[in-house]
């Protein structure tokens, strides 16, 4: 009963946020590991992954070297030179895009996995990423998905694949997807190493304008953002020390002019945060 | 330059986990019905230190030449004794007279060098398995990722000598988009101490 008081109220509540945003859609999934609340707002809705796509691509890097095709210390050539999986065409990525400028200036050489998995998340490295996904394998990735059976995330390709978006050829999530994804990786599925090193990477995310944004000073997030022209997203695992974690993904859609859209996601992130607190049983309630 | 520490060997004498991985004196069939013996002599070399202090010319050690990814088998990557083939001398010799004329520091590329026939990029159909040939990706401050400085280069190290063969720019098979490919085909060097009766 509480949880449905919850609920109803978090989706007035965001539904309030998504018209004052102009927001296109907005999509939430949300498993409070305190309460057992599990929450969905158009949960099975299809979004532009964006960058979020790159937790799935660390889960499949992780699952790999736990299965012993490499270890994470071993290097990896650096080569700015992918093909897409359109049509074969060769693509080039722009250094101008990508946050991770000092991974450019070593291209020729190598870099460890370790140091592309951490570039890939918290400077959200599009070459890491598509390194690392060459690496891999497409393929490989997606059969890593469905081992995990996390269904609503679609890995496609890598990114900045411009011949594959043309021809709608993109990575796509549900935020129930993201959810059960981040789920897998607070579960078994991985190593009890790999596990703790992947939180610890997703902890140290650089970009913290959105969840983080909507939560008091002393909530830690192992998270992962994404945006693009039409979206901005967030999806991560809210820890606080009074309590167990909560595990969210905010997904929006806007209009490509559309301001404001980090704060809307994390007015949503505020939105949780309070509702979840109302939950809460009182200490002399029992 | 050191060169007096390499210590050359008979590759046909390696354990027999070398022998698979390097596959010396075995021949190969590349394209067009051609067919090729690998290579059968090694530098043995024992550390990164060691690799580092060999200079096979005047501005190329041999760490240089020998530097590859996890793309290569686990026990020519993790472990030392590392093995290279003895006409790797001939490809460093090759890219300091093609310094000399860009007159300009060149850089061969991470698996841009000497690859095992074990490697997982062209593996032994590569000339890259033969010590032969070299990728590179940058000659002083320009990267070669272009038409234009690909085509610049290019001619500059065809012009040193008939037997250089280089890729042209491109992004189809057998041409380049983001480095220089030279190589001096498939060139076996057999050092004097060395006997090739098996």
């Amino acid at each position: 009963m509480l949880s449905v008081d919850v609920s109803n109220g978090l989706q007035e509540e965001l539904e309030s946020l998504a018209l004052k945003s102009r927001a296109r859609a907005i999509g939430v999934a949300l498993h409070d590991l305190e309460t057992g609340l599990r929450f969905s707002l158009r949960g099975d809705r299809w979004f532009h992954a964006a960058s979020t796509i790159k937790v799935a691509v660390l889960l499949a890097v992780f699952r790999a070297a736990d299965e012993g095709r490499y270890r994470l210390d071993d290097s990896l050539h650096l080569r700015n030179r992918f093909f897409s999986v359109a049509d074969g065409s060769h693509f080039r990525l722009s250094q101008d895009r990508d946050a991770t400028p000092e991974l450019y200036k070593a291209i020729g050489r190598t870099a460890k996995i370790s140091a592309l998995t951490h570039a890939m998340i918290c400077g959200s490295s599009n070459l890491a990423t598509n390194l690392l996904l060459d690496f891999v394998g497409v393929e490989y990735a997606r059969a890593v998905l469905r081992q995990a059976e996390v269904d609503g995330v679609e890995l496609r390709r890598g990114v900045e694949d411009h011949g594959a978006h043309e021809r709608g050829i993109n990575n796509e999530a549900t935020p129930d997807g993201l959810l059960s994804l981040l789920s897998v990786i607070r579960g078994d599925f991985l190593t009890p190493e790999s596990k703790r090193e992947v939180i610890r990477i997703l902890l140290a995310q650089r970009f913290n304008s959105m969840i983080p944004a909507g939560l008091p000073p002393h909530a830690t997030v192992a998270h992962k953002t994404g945006e693009i022209s039409t979206a901005s997203h967030d999806i991560g695992i809210v820890y606080l020390p009074e309590r167990e974690p909560y595990i969210v993904a905010i997904l929006t859609e806007f209009d490509p002019d559309r301001n404001g859209r980090r704060e809307t996601v994390a007015a949503i992130s505020e939105a949780i945060y309070r509702s979840l607190l109302r939950a809460e049983p009182k200490s002399n309630e029992d | 330059m050191k060169t007096e520490s390499l210590r050359p060997i008979d590759g046909l004498h390696l354990a027999e986990g070398y022998r698979g991985l390097l596959r010396p004196d075995e021949s190969e069939a590349g394209t067009n019905s051609t067919v090729h013996r690998l290579p059968r002599f090694f530098y043995e070399i024992e550390s990164w230190e060691e690799a580092h202090e060999i200079r096979l010319a005047p501005h190329f050690t041999l760490a240089e030449l020998m530097l590859v990814d996890c793309r290569e088998a686990r026990l020519l990557l993790s472990q030392f004794p590392h093995y290279v083939p003895c006409a790797v001398l001939l490809l460093a010799r090759f890219l300091e007279d093609f310094r000399r004329e860009v007159d300009a520091p060149v850089f061969v590329s991470a698996n841009g060098g000497y690859r095992s026939p074990a490697h997982q990029i062209g593996g032994a159909k590569s000339i890259h398995a033969w010590g032969t040939a070299a990728n590179i990706y940058r000659v002083g401050d320009t990267f070669l990722s272009d038409s234009r400085s690909i085509q610049k280069y290019r001619t500059i190290a065809a012009s040193l000598g008939p037997a250089v063969f280089v890729r042209p720019f491109g992004h189809e098979k057998g041409q380049t988009g983001d480095h220089l490919h030279v190589d001096l085909g498939y060139v076996r060097l057999t050092p004097r101490e060395c006997s090739e009766a098996s």
